[in-house]
């Protein structure tokens, strides 16, 4: 049976492949999307790995928060490694007399030792070796990031100071080798030699550093083995590793999620272009509805019939597999100096079987998907068809077999996806969205139809012919209405939500926040500096508001005696280190959700306040001992209030609060925050910084500014999935507007003979064109605004405002789109003679 | 005459169309035996064509019993009437059906092909000879004329040598002397196979050709010509 199906089917594919043009362009540009979306992210992938050792700046590294390694952790470290290399990172002030004027910059500073970087070099303008650029001959050296040194208006030669101590800028640093490992911090970057930080006096007890050291390993080293082993002898006093295996975990993890989401925004192109596959194939079978009933006539079985069709769109989809798996794999090698120009990394750019094999099953479960369905009703075709006009495919429901075997597919598909994308609730999620808006469109597309066809025959439009011609063509059986809406309406949809999360997002930061957002953080005040700052600024008439507390840095290793993560998991609270507090007064009343605060003179076993809303996630609750290392002390506090802390308006918070005893004798520093109008920032710093210049300052201004841009990146990211989306949309919805040419052809015929003339015809074309477009764009801002207003409320958790000019574009841009696919296939039939099409029918 | 070989006993056909429900056929009873020769002829939307498609299994009658060589055709599923048809039946159109993407070989063998014959290309090739077609095998139907599309339709309808041969108005595109020709051969093929022949035509020099005339009008039998129906 099967040689006879394939034979018939063959000998039916010298038609031409007129009919799949559409069908290849979806699945061709669908599966190109999501494999060229893989392939970069395995390309990065592949590169963090190949290059761990030089993105870490060593095979492992042991990293200690405040403190340097003592003597038994420097001996392990000497006896695992053939080198080690030791640095300290810091947030500190640059400053620097600039004509004659004193300039201040934020900025991170690494303090190296002889032997950094272990791997790989550092760049540096003019290029200089490193010992040179930072050589202590007369003074220390300093080398700058470029954006700092145009910040602060500096030339090479310039006198820097960091705290007590003055460097020579020497070079401009171009290249930092371990740069993408973690280490980023608030401002740019400064390399100094460690032993010339000595007199700056900017490591003291309780200053925010982090000390770091870095391992060059034998060759075959277990890496695991050796983690387990410094894990169990110093994590309790708060080391924590990081190795080549996994060298850069916040990136890896960014680009992981960023190309997961862009995976599935890929899926819902997919399913857009679902929608143009599923239509040129019912478009296909239609037209070969003769050949169908011929064959049944002639005795061929509904098996057979299946099966001739079954081939020839199983060997369209191999061929569009193939175009988009070739386009996708070679779209990235094109783009690789422009995408590896923007990354902070090696990335391995090649052809990677793996996320190719991903998109082609992407693609193939789709096609079949969206195939099955007009494929399942080659069977209601009748060989009385052959004798009777109108018996086409029909629009009866598929065998329950075939419906049960596309709930499985749809299945499997949401399943892989859900398991690839290593975002199975995003997946899922996204899956559910995809589903719902394609069932709001169907409606949506219906409720157009049935409401055109009543506009038509009401009184309403008696006498506007263009009008009348426009709504019954909408309303029509067969008519466009219902793949336009879907095809252009998904796309829409996708956009819609984006701009609506995206203005939404964009208002609560630069909006809302600074009226309740501090205009300053302080860092590093000294215990002694703290009373003098506080009374700098409370008698500063501009200050609004200040507020301060102690601040140290701890990493929670324990709850209730069990390691930390084997109670919460991959909770942030428990990863790295975290800062926290201690307080004698109780806070107001309304804060506390649960437990008392200890009294004001408490001096019993530690107690803590924790953050409510976090301890829920982690659960642990009243009476639960938390252990957090401090400096290499371990303190073990019990739960004796739940405190509600709000991270929202940038002030001070802290997920946990301990008595005071229990920590007031650990060396510390505080932090303040300082309300003030935007025109005396400048003289508030100017005030700061003459009760110390070890005192770091970040503008909270600046920082916001830095989110905004990192949100802007990832809004355009989406939005760029989007656009795919909606170029998948357009390819339906010109292949909707050039199936519809010939009908459109025999229509002008017939209205011409009727005596309508172009201009009529063509405004009735283009009428329905962009009322179709109206209606798509519609439905998807009711769509993507009802998703923004998910995301914002749900996930957000901020206020939702509808946005209406975001709103009015998408709308006009589906009419836009509509009009122009319309009326580009609406001049050729206006063009012909009506005799001629006449003659030839419909 | 001997035992029926199609028999129709009170058929009724009704059809759904958009304007509505549509009586085609009522209560036609009608039987035609072996090697017989029938002509259905009617005006315009009497119900010649349905009634020929009811005796072929593509329609399925709405009432009454239809029976082929014995079998009830309106017990049997889809698939199971291709497979009567393919193994008894042979049909041909007015409008040819020929599939306009397969040669005018490959159009005769298919039916072959479906009943898994090996030889489906050497009998196919035989019986394009004998419709005087052999220089025209290889040509799509496009590139043939509507006399020589009928030929091959005619072939193909033959080839697996059915029982029963099927036509509805197969001169009916054709000019006179196509028509006559095309005729000549169908009577020939019965001739030489033996097979029961019902004719569906407007052509009254092509009915006199018959055994026996059935005349329909409005769906039922004609009363006119009742006495031959049986």
């Amino acid at each position: 049976m099967i040689a006879t199906a394939l034979r018939i089917a063959a000998r039916d594919l010298r038609g031409g492949l007129r009919g799949f043009r559409v069908f290849l362009a979806c699945l061709t540009l669908g599966v190109a999307a999501i494999a060229a979306v893989g392939s970069v992210r395995q390309a990065v992938q592949t590169g963090l790995a190949e290059e761990g050792a030089v993105i870490l700046g060593g095979d492992a590294e042991m990293t200690f928060t405040f403190r340097m390694a003592d003597d038994a952790e420097a001996a392990w470290m000497r006896e695992v490694a053939e080198a080690v290399s030791e640095t300290v990172d810091f947030r500190s002030m640059a400053v620097a007399e600039v004509a004659g004027e004193t300039v201040r910059g934020l900025t991170q500073v690494r303090g190296i030792d002889a032997r950094y970087p272990l791997y790989g070099s550092v760049g540096l303008d003019p290029a200089i070796p490193l010992d040179e650029a930072l050589g202590t001959a007369d003074r220390p050296g300093a080398v700058m990031h470029p954006t700092l040194i145009a910040q602060m208006g500096l030339e090479i030669g310039d006198t820097v100071r960091f705290g007590a101590q003055d460097f020579e800028l020497r070079a401009a640093l171009t290249h930092e080798p371990d740069m993408a490992g973690g280490n980023f911090g608030p401002g740019p970057r400064t390399l100094v030699r460690l032993d010339a930080l000595d007199g700056a006096g900017l490591l003291a007890p309780g200053t925010l550093f982090n000390s770091q050291y870095r391992l060059a390993l034998p060759r075959g080293t277990d890496l695991a083995a050796l983690e387990a082993e410094a894990e169990a002898r110093f994590a309790e006093a708060g080391m924590r590793w990081k190795d080549a295996r996994n060298a850069a975990p916040s990136l890896g993890r960014f680009v992981e999620r960023i190309g997961a989401f862009l995976v599935l925004v890929g899926l819902a192109g997919l399913a857009v272009g679902g929608v143009g596959i599923s239509a040129a194939v019912r478009s296909y079978l239609t037209g070969k509805t003769e050949t169908i009933a011929t064959l049944k006539t002639l005795g061929a079985e509904r098996r057979t019939l299946f099966t001739v069709y079954f081939l020839q769109i199983g060997a369209m989809t191999v061929i569009g597999l193939v175009l988009g798996l070739i386009l996708g794999a070679i779209l990235p090698l094109g783009l690789a100096p422009l995408i590896a120009g923007a990354l902070p990394i090696p990335a391995d750019f090649g052809v990677h079987p793996g996320p190719l094999l991903e998109a082609a099953l992407y693609g193939a479960l789709t096609a079949l998907i969206f195939t099955l369905w007009p494929l399942a009703r080659v069977e209601h075709v009748r060989a009385a068809a052959l004798y009777r006009e109108g018996s086409g495919l029909g629009h009866g429901w598929p065998r329950w077999p075939f419906l049960l075997t596309i709930a499985g597919l749809v299945a499997g598909l949401v399943g892989l996806s859900a398991w690839l994308s290593g975002v199975p609730r995003l997946a899922l999620w996204s899956a559910a969205a995809i589903a719902a808006a394609l069932v709001i469109l169907s409606l949506a597309a219906l409720l157009v139809r049935v409401a055109a066809r009543r506009l038509a025959r009401s009184r309403l439009v008696r006498g506007r012919s263009a009008v009348r011609l426009a709504l019954g063509a909408i309303g029509a059986p067969g008519s466009e209405a219902t793949s336009t809406i879907l095809s252009l309406g998904l796309g829409l949809s996708v956009l819609a939500a984006v701009g609506q999360i995206d203005t939404n997002l964009r208002a609560a930061i630069s909006q809302d926040l600074p009226e309740v957002a501090p205009a300053y953080f302080f860092v590093d005040i000294q215990p002694d500096q703290i009373g003098p700052f506080l009374d700098a600024m409370q008698t500063d008439p501009d200050v609004t508001r200040v507020e301060s507390a102690p601040l140290l840095r701890g990493v929670i290793t324990r709850i209730n005696g069990q390691p930390a993560a084997e109670v919460a998991g991959e909770h942030w609270v428990i990863r790295g280190d975290r800062g926290l507090t201690y307080q004698a007064e109780a806070p107001p009343a309304r804060e506390i959700t649960a437990g008392t605060w200890w009294a004001e003179d408490y001096t019993g076993p530690p107690q803590m306040a924790f953050a409510a809303e976090e301890a829920q996630e982690i659960g642990i609750g009243l009476g639960d001992t938390v252990t957090v290392t401090v400096l290499g002390r371990q303190i073990t506090a019990t739960i004796a209030a739940l405190r509600e802390v709000d991270f929202s308006n940038a002030g001070i918070g802290f997920i946990m609060t301990l008595s005071p005893d229990a920590l007031q004798g650990a060396p510390h520093t505080h932090i303040a925050t300082v309300y003030a109008p935007a025109e005396v920032e400048g003289r508030i710093l100017r005030t700061v910084a003459a009760l110390g210049s070890n005192i770091t300052a970040i503008s909270v201004r600046d920082a916001i500014d830095q989110v905004s841009r990192a949100l802007s990146g990832i809004a355009a990211a989406t939005s760029w999935g989007a656009a795919a989306t909606l170029l998948t949309g357009f390819m339906v919805l010109i292949g909707a507007a050039a199936a519809g040419e010939r009908a459109r052809a025999y229509e002008a015929a017939v209205l011409k003979t009727l005596g309508a003339s172009r201009v009529r015809i063509l405004s009735s074309f283009a009428l329905r064109a962009a009322l179709l477009g109206v209606a798509a764009g519609l439905v998807a801002v009711a769509a993507g605004g009802l998703a923004g207003w998910a995301v914002t409320h749900f996930v957000m958790e901020t206020d939702f405002a509808f946005h209406l000019a975001s709103a009015l574009a998408i709308v006009a841009g589906g009419a836009l789109a509509t009009l122009l696919a319309g009326l580009a296939f609406a001049l050729r039939p206006l063009a012909q003679r009506p005799a001629k099409t006449l003659r030839n029918g419909n | 005459m001997t035992d029926p070989i199609l028999s129709l006993r009170d058929v009724s056909l009704s059809l759904d169309g958009n304007a509505g429900r549509i009586d085609i056929l009522h209560g036609i009873t009608l039987a035609v035996g072996a090697g017989e020769t029938v002509g259905l002829v009617g005006p315009s939307g009497s119900g010649k064509s349905s009634l020929l498609m009811l005796l072929g299994g593509l329609e399925r009658a709405t009432g009454g019993a239809v029976r082929v060589l014995g079998q009830d055709l309106t017990a049997l599923s889809e698939d199971a009437l291709a497979r009567f048809r393919r193994d008894n039946m042979g049909v041909v159109f007015q409008s040819f059906h020929l599939i306009p993407t397969m040669t005018a070989l490959e159009n005769v063998a298919t039916p072959l092909e479906l009943a898994g014959r090996r030889d489906a290309f050497d009998r196919a090739e035989e019986e394009l000879a004998a419709m005087g077609l052999e220089g025209r095998m290889r040509h799509y139907p496009g590139q043939l004329s509507g006399g020589e599309q009928q030929r091959v339709a005619l072939a193909r309808a033959a080839a697996p040598r059915p029982r029963i041969l099927l036509a509805d108005e197969p001169t009916g595109n054709l000019d006179e002397t196509n028509g006559r020709a095309i005729m000549d051969l169908l009577f020939d093929l019965r001739d030489r196979h033996g097979a029961t022949l019902v004719m569906v035509t407007h052509a009254p020099d092509l009915a006199a050709r018959c055994d026996r005339v059935i005349g329909l009008r409005d769906g039922r039998l004609d009363a006119a010509r009742r006495d031959a129906a049986e």
